[in-house]
């Protein structure tokens, strides 16, 4: 079993999340985007984060363009593990994957801080037994903003792919503690299968107690059981 | 199917027509009228040699081949009624309608729009009007602007290396059954004004409304002079495209909000709304086309916008380089 973990020129999140799969003992490997034809070789694929290309024109837009984001469309057909983490998120949102985009914050300020986030109840395997847990997570983005037509965010409502909600410490998902603007505090979506889930926040950066939270290492744990049963 | 004042139009197969040119000339809408033998054909064989020429350089005509001494065979097209005029110097009408002298450089080349119609006598339309009536959408006179200036760098460069000046020339365009715009009709001495450099002597159809005689011989020499060329003009020719994404106005601009605020601070407070966009510069390195407009949207689509959130426009021109 091996995981990748994706590695654009301008990404710089891929050692934290090597940080954690190595500590959860399981195989993985960096993936460049011009290495793509080695994508069938892994069983899941993370999109760490970053500033991929400098975020030029739109975050994550130039990745989404790349040989290695194309060749995604048929792993996730196949209906492998993909986590977009934060500018894998955004790519994953400009590569059509998931729907919607994410743009600038409301405060036109680059956040970094800790927020919580409330788990919805989706049918993604990766959320499994975190359904209505609140997690204190970081988020750092410029883009965090997610942006979707009204018609569109009440069908995933309905069809239970809005993953994670920004809220407060007694799980109200309420304008103050939306960071960035985004619809509906959305902090993270689901595809309609379950097998792409892209986040805002970094789980990653709340995986070790010396970090401050354990909260996100749960993602990590149900993916790898995912992976092993 | 068709019988204009020197050309018959014939269905042919494939959407391609039959494209006859006829001795018949005439001028000032119709009234002067006569016949000259061998007219029909110098201009037939001098339209298939520019229109091989201009596809050389990646201009998309009508032109498909010429089956004998009158007769050419070209995409099946529906002539947009607007004729597009190019001129390098002052002349004809030109020199009426402003009241100034004959032969003075244009720089840049103007460009025109006369609106086709005999009754009318054919008048100048501005594009604003041409467009309200649906003559022409404001995409094909965005690319028949950048088309004809494309042409005319290259018919310049062109007669320039026998010794003509090309002081200005007509252009029609049609439009194919997919949706293309490219140009059709002819172009020969009856739709350009060509000076010798050296003499200033007239090789063009102002032969003909000035009695000025020899006509056919005119354009023959023309012809033949062009076809002795061994080389073509080195010309890269360039398109300029410049691409415009905007945020929907839906869609919160935080950026352009905080810029409002600070207008508002700087005194400015009749103002409500800033949306701040993209400005895409495309250098294309090809003519301009249809085929390159399309292309040009799809990049807009595909990567400078994101539709969910953005709209974008495309303005498209051709500069010479000279």
């Amino acid at each position: 079993m091996k995981i990748g973990i994706t590695k654009f020129p301008g990404t710089n999140n891929e050692q934290d999340v090597t940080r954690v799969l190595n500590f959860l003992n399981v195989e993985n490997e960096l993936l460049y985007p011009r290495d793509y034809k080695k994508l069938k070789d892994y069983d899941a694929l993370i999109l760490a984060g970053g500033f991929s290309y400098g975020d030029y024109l739109r975050a994550g837009v130039v990745a989404a363009r790349t040989n290695l984001i194309d060749e995604l469309h048929d792993f996730i057909i196949s209906e492998k593990f993909v986590l977009g983490i934060c500018n894998g998120f955004q790519m994953l949102c400009e590569a059509n994957y998931l729907p919607g985009v994410l743009t600038t914050n409301t405060s036109t300020k680059f956040i970094s801080k800790w927020v919580d986030i409330k788990v919805n109840k989706t049918n993604s395997p990766l959320l499994k037994g975190l359904e209505s847990k609140v997690m204190r997570i970081p988020i750092a983005h410029y883009e965090g903003n997610y942006y979707n037509t009204e018609e569109s965010i009440k069908q995933l409502n309905d069809d239970s792919q809005i993953a994670f909600q920004y809220c407060n410490e007694k799980k109200e998902v309420d304008s103050l503690s939306n960071p960035n603007g985004s619809i509906a505090n959305i902090a993270g979506i689901v595809n309609n299968k379950g097998n792409v889930l892209g986040v805002m926040p970094h789980p990653e950066r709340a995986s070790f107690s010396y970090l401050g939270s354990i909260d996100g290492r749960s993602i990590f744990e149900n993916l790898i059981e995912e992976l092993r049963c | 199917m068709y019988s204009g004042k020197a050309k018959d139009v014939q269905i042919y197969e494939n959407n391609k027509v039959k494209l006859i040119f006829r001795d018949s000339i005439s001028a000032f809408d119709g009234e002067k009228k006569d016949f000259l033998q061998g007219k029909g054909e110098v201009n037939c064989r001098m339209s298939a040699k520019l229109f091989e020429i201009l596809n050389e350089y990646g201009i998309h005509t009508h032109y498909h081949s010429m089956i004998d001494n009158n007769t050419l065979i070209c995409d099946k097209v529906e002539i947009i009624p607007v004729e597009v005029i190019c001129r390098n110097v002052t002349a004809g009408s030109f020199c009426r309608r402003y009241g100034v002298a004959k032969g003075l450089d244009l720089l840049p080349p103007v460009i025109e729009f006369f609106y086709k119609d005999d009754e009318l006598h054919d008048p100048l339309v501005t594009q604003e009007v041409a467009i309200q009536l649906e003559w022409m959408t404001k995409k094909e006179a965005m690319l028949m602007r950048a088309v004809t200036r494309a042409v005319n760098n290259i018919l310049v460069e062109l007669f320039d290396m026998i010794s003509l000046q090309l002081v200005d020339f007509k252009l029609e365009f049609g439009r194919t059954h997919d949706g293309r715009i490219i140009v059709a009709d002819e172009i020969s001495g009856d739709s350009m004004r060509l000076w010798d450099k050296e003499t200033g002597e007239v090789k063009d159809k102002d032969r003909y409304r000035k009695d000025m005689g020899d006509v056919v011989q005119h354009y023959n020499d023309v012809y033949d002079n062009l076809s002795k060329l061994s080389k073509l003009p080195e010309l890269s020719l360039s398109t300029k495209a410049q691409v415009i994404v905007k945020l929907k106005q839906t869609v919160l601009d935080p950026a352009g909000e905080v810029t409002l605020r600070s207008l508002n601070r700087m005194n400015y407070q009749e103002i409500d709304n800033i949306k701040l966009g993209k400005h895409v510069f495309v250098n294309c390195l090809t003519a301009p086309s249809s085929e390159l407009l399309k292309d040009l949207s799809d990049m807009s689509e595909k990567l400078f916008s994101n539709p969910l959130i953005e709209d974008y426009s495309i303005d498209l021109w051709f500069e010479e380089e000279r």
